[in-house]
């Protein structure tokens, strides 16, 4: 089965040096090898037209409007021994928290500037920073991020690291959990010899988390009313808010839906308006409110900002965390976490190099052609080198752009994500994945076990992202205790 | 429940209703077209009639010269343009399904999107008569699935009701329709020939499946009073007027506990008035002049409660 599996310098989750299976993959593959080639084939496209069926869909976006599109599904799943899972575990909830006391700090009392920690520019000039909107919100248990994915990669030495914080909607739980439904399906047979940490009762904690956001004001802090705002159906991640509302059992609404009179938010229902509390959105702050973001929102509620300010209703997540997930921020999570918690941070950042700093500038610019170079102020990719995929004269011109101005940039190693074997198109090849794990807060932070694998199935690519052909792949956690290899 | 969702709750129902009234009537005139071999303004006048029935006649002609067996047949199943095209209400059924998927029953949802998912690979345009023939049947089909869901799994509360009056609604209104039409045709027909056109009576008993059930009650002659009479006020049969307003009457009784509240006093007016109606008309029978009054009014009542309905409930 992987006797043409080519070995490279990319660290791989399931196979070792000299083509052996590490431990903790040596019983999945005892089964696996158990299966006839038609059978596997067959359950590959069971588990494809399960997606289907179920209307398990994002939409992809071109000239002609939008076409739903199911994630492709690989079987082969990211097994995480106990003990690694128990770090990254700590590692998250260690991260998360410092990133939530940033936030609370930069949106109040700003010590962290003031301290010098944080360069005051790249908060205040940040596109993401509403400090007129969110600044000194009185937001329960102090809590910004009710839901984080956090993104983690593995380098060739199989170190775990941070790729990427997401703070604000965070898309994907709902894959989580259909990847296990449909692998249970399709392979009862893996699940029978493993004893892997389940998913059950996890909406719990989501639920409950998210009632303990109750605004101070609220006419029934024992029992407050939660919906989930979605733009609409038309959303990439349409799926993924149907999921979360069903599961959680509280009511999904449009924008359109509700109504804020005298400062109170209502929803609008057959009986007239209904109070609502806490309302878990999945519209960016751009869109949330028309009178305090852009005015030409029709997805958004006029007035929600004012009724949260006035304690009468809270948004989750809070409004304003894309300042912390930007990708200059990312840079100084790090010190985040030493000034906040006066802990090292246990899970590290892609290396990331300072070129303000006179001896990284100097190390960076003698081996540009090796290295990642990013604009701190922009994202989508632009403004951007990518040393071994660059001419020489592109190389020339980023040098004199980093002389001239040497704190707009930061420079970061070729990212390494890890691989695994994928199954498709009736083979085994490797291909690379990175792991998005999903952490739940309000009083205290929960992390799911597991998380979403994505896998990036063009073969060589390093995209894993669901719009340009990546998939999922389940993510099992074995339980402590459990052999790790049999 | 929200506004929004009752709304399209009631929209699934009506508009899957919808879809399976159009294919059983095209279904029917298809297969009648086959028997009577009459062709040129007679079968035209027919195909004219289909339309009329589906309320499409005017949209067709802007497109359309003269009324023929095929074009009708397409413009009735797939043309994007028609909003009252099969495969339109198919489509907007699937999307008031997708926005409220966290209510609806699972397979509900996965019945309707797996219609979506066969009929998006589909070259519509390409398919011979037999095919559209099949795809009639498929779509009633779909419907009667659709409903064995609703009743076999859904809890008998709020989004159950308002699916059910979306249906109830639209099929006394069809009703209403169908036999508009046809007393329309054959009074039309009379003073040209004089005689009675019974078979537009058994088109008509076809059109609303009721052929079976009223030969089963009467014996195989059709007068046409007493083939208006079993569509308007047969209370035993599943679409007769009478059967599907009183069916919403009771589902808004339940929807408002039995009690007639101060802002559901207009739709238990509008609907009381209904039943006047027909109390005065059932015991006595009707002669064919007021039959086209009656049921234009009978049409527009309808279209109120309707109205009134959506109003009640705050539908946007």
């Amino acid at each position: 089965m992987l006797q043409n599996y080519p070995s490279s310098s990319f660290y791989d989750e399931m196979v070792a040096e000299s083509s052996k299976v590490r431990p903790h993959y040596e019983k999945f593959y005892r089964i696996l090898q158990k299966l006839a080639d038609d059978e596997l084939l067959e359950k590959h496209e069971t588990a494809q037209l399960s997606f289907l069926r179920q209307g398990i869909t994002f939409t992809v976006y071109h000239e002609d409007g939008g076409t739903e599109r199911t994630m492709p599904f690989d079987f082969i799943p990211i097994i995480i021994p106990a003990e690694d899972w128990e770090k990254i575990e700590t590692g998250i909830k260690q991260r998360v928290k410092a990133l939530n006391y940033f936030l609370e700090d930069i949106y109040n009392e700003k010590k962290i500037l003031k301290d010098g920690v944080v360069p005051r520019d790249l908060i205040e000039n940040n596109q993401y920073y509403y400090e007129q909107q969110a600044g000194g919100l009185n937001l329960p248990h102090r809590n910004h991020i009710y839901l984080a994915g956090i993104d983690l990669i593995r380098d060739g030495n199989g170190v775990y690291r941070v790729l990427e914080d997401n703070l604000r909607n965070p898309s994907g739980l709902s894959y989580v959990f259909q990847n296990r439904f449909v692998m249970r399906k399709v392979f009862p047979e893996f699940f029978l010899e493993h004893d892997i940490r389940t998913l059950e009762h996890q909406f719990s904690h989501l639920y409950q988390a998210l009632l303990n956001h109750v605004p101070a004001n609220s006419l029934s802090p024992d029992n407050p009313t939660a919906v989930l705002l979605t733009p609409g159906m038309y959303n990439s991640a349409y799926y993924d808010h149907v999921f979360l509302a069903q599961q959680m059992g509280i009511e999904m609404v449009e924008g359109q839906d509700l109504l804020v009179k005298n400062d109170i938010v209502y929803m609008k229902t057959m009986r007239g308006l209904q109070r609502v509390d806490i309302i878990y959105r999945r519209i960016d702050d751009d869109f949330l409110d028309p009178e305090e973001f852009r005015d030409d929102s029709a997805l958004g509620v006029p007035g929600l900002m004012e009724a949260c300010r006035k304690d009468n209703a809270v948004v989750v997540n809070g409004v304003g965390n894309g300042v912390a997930d930007d990708k200059a921020v990312y840079a100084y999570v790090p010190e985040m976490i030493r000034y906040y918690l006066g802990e090292d941070p246990l899970i590290p950042n892609v290396d990331t190099y300072f070129l303000s700093d006179k001896a990284s500038r100097e190390d960076v610019l003698s081996r540009l052609e090796e290295l990642v170079v990013k604009n701190v102020g922009a994202s989508g990719g632009y403004d951007m080198l990518i040393g071994p995929q660059s001419t020489p004269e592109q190389i020339e011109i980023f040098k004199e752009k980093i002389l001239e101005n040497p704190a707009q940039y930061i420079a970061q190693p070729t990212i390494q994500l890890s691989r695994a074997p994928a199954f498709q198109q009736e083979r085994f090849y490797p291909c690379h994945v990175d792991l998005r794990v999903f952490a739940v807060g309000c009083d205290h932070i929960h992390v799911l076990p597991g998380g979403l694998s994505r896998v990036a199935l063009k073969e060589g690519s390093l995209v894993v992202n669901s719009s340009q052909g990546g998939g999922g792949k389940d993510t099992w956690v074995l339980r402590e205790g459990a052999e790790n290899n049999a | 429940m929200l506004s929004r969702v009752a709304s399209n709750l009631f929209w699934i129902a009506r508009n899957v209703e919808r879809a399976e009234s159009s294919a059983r009537v095209l279904k029917t005139r298809l297969i009648n077209a086959l028997e009577t071999s009459e062709a040129g303004p007679l079968a035209e006048g027919d195909w004219e009639m289909i339309l009329d029935i589906c309320a499409v006649s005017s949209e067709y002609y802007d497109i359309y010269p003269v009324c023929e067996a095929e074009t009708t047949a397409r413009y009735i199943c797939f043309d994007r343009t028609n909003i009252n095209s099969i495969i339109n209400c198919m489509e907007n059924a699937r999307n008031n399904a997708r926005s409220v998927r966290e209510v609806i029953p699972e397979d509900l949802w996965e019945i309707l999107n797996e219609h979506h998912l066969s009929m998006q690979n589909e070259n519509v345009d390409t398919w011979s008569m037999p095919r559209i023939h099949e795809y009639l049947r498929d779509i009633q089909k779909l419907s009667f699935s659709l409903q064995g869901v609703i009743e076999a799994s859904m809890l008998r509360e709020e989004a159950y009701n308002f699916i059910k009056v979306g249906k109830w609604l639209e099929r006394g209104e069809k009703t209403a329709r169908v036999l508009n039409v046809v007393s329309e045709k054959t009074k039309e027909l009379k003073l040209q020939t004089e005689t009675d056109h019974y078979y537009y009576w058994l088109s008509a008993l076809q059109f609303l499946n009721g052929y079976d059930a009223y030969l089963k009650r009467f014996p195989p002659k059709m007068e046409p009073a007493q083939v208006i009479s079993f569509l308007i006020s047969y209370e035993q049969f599943p679409r007769s007027i009478e059967y599907c307003m009183e069916h919403v009457r009771e589902t808004v009784m339940k929807l408002e506990s039995g009690q007639v509240s101060h802002y559901s006093e207009e739709l238990f007016d509008a609907m009381d008035h209904v039943t006047q109606e027909f109390m005065k008309i059932k015991f006595r029978k009707l002669g064919m002049d007021e039959i086209g009054p009656f049921l234009d009014k009978f049409q527009n009542d309808c279209n109120r409660i309707s109205s009134i309905f959506a109003r009640t409930y705050y539908f946007v």
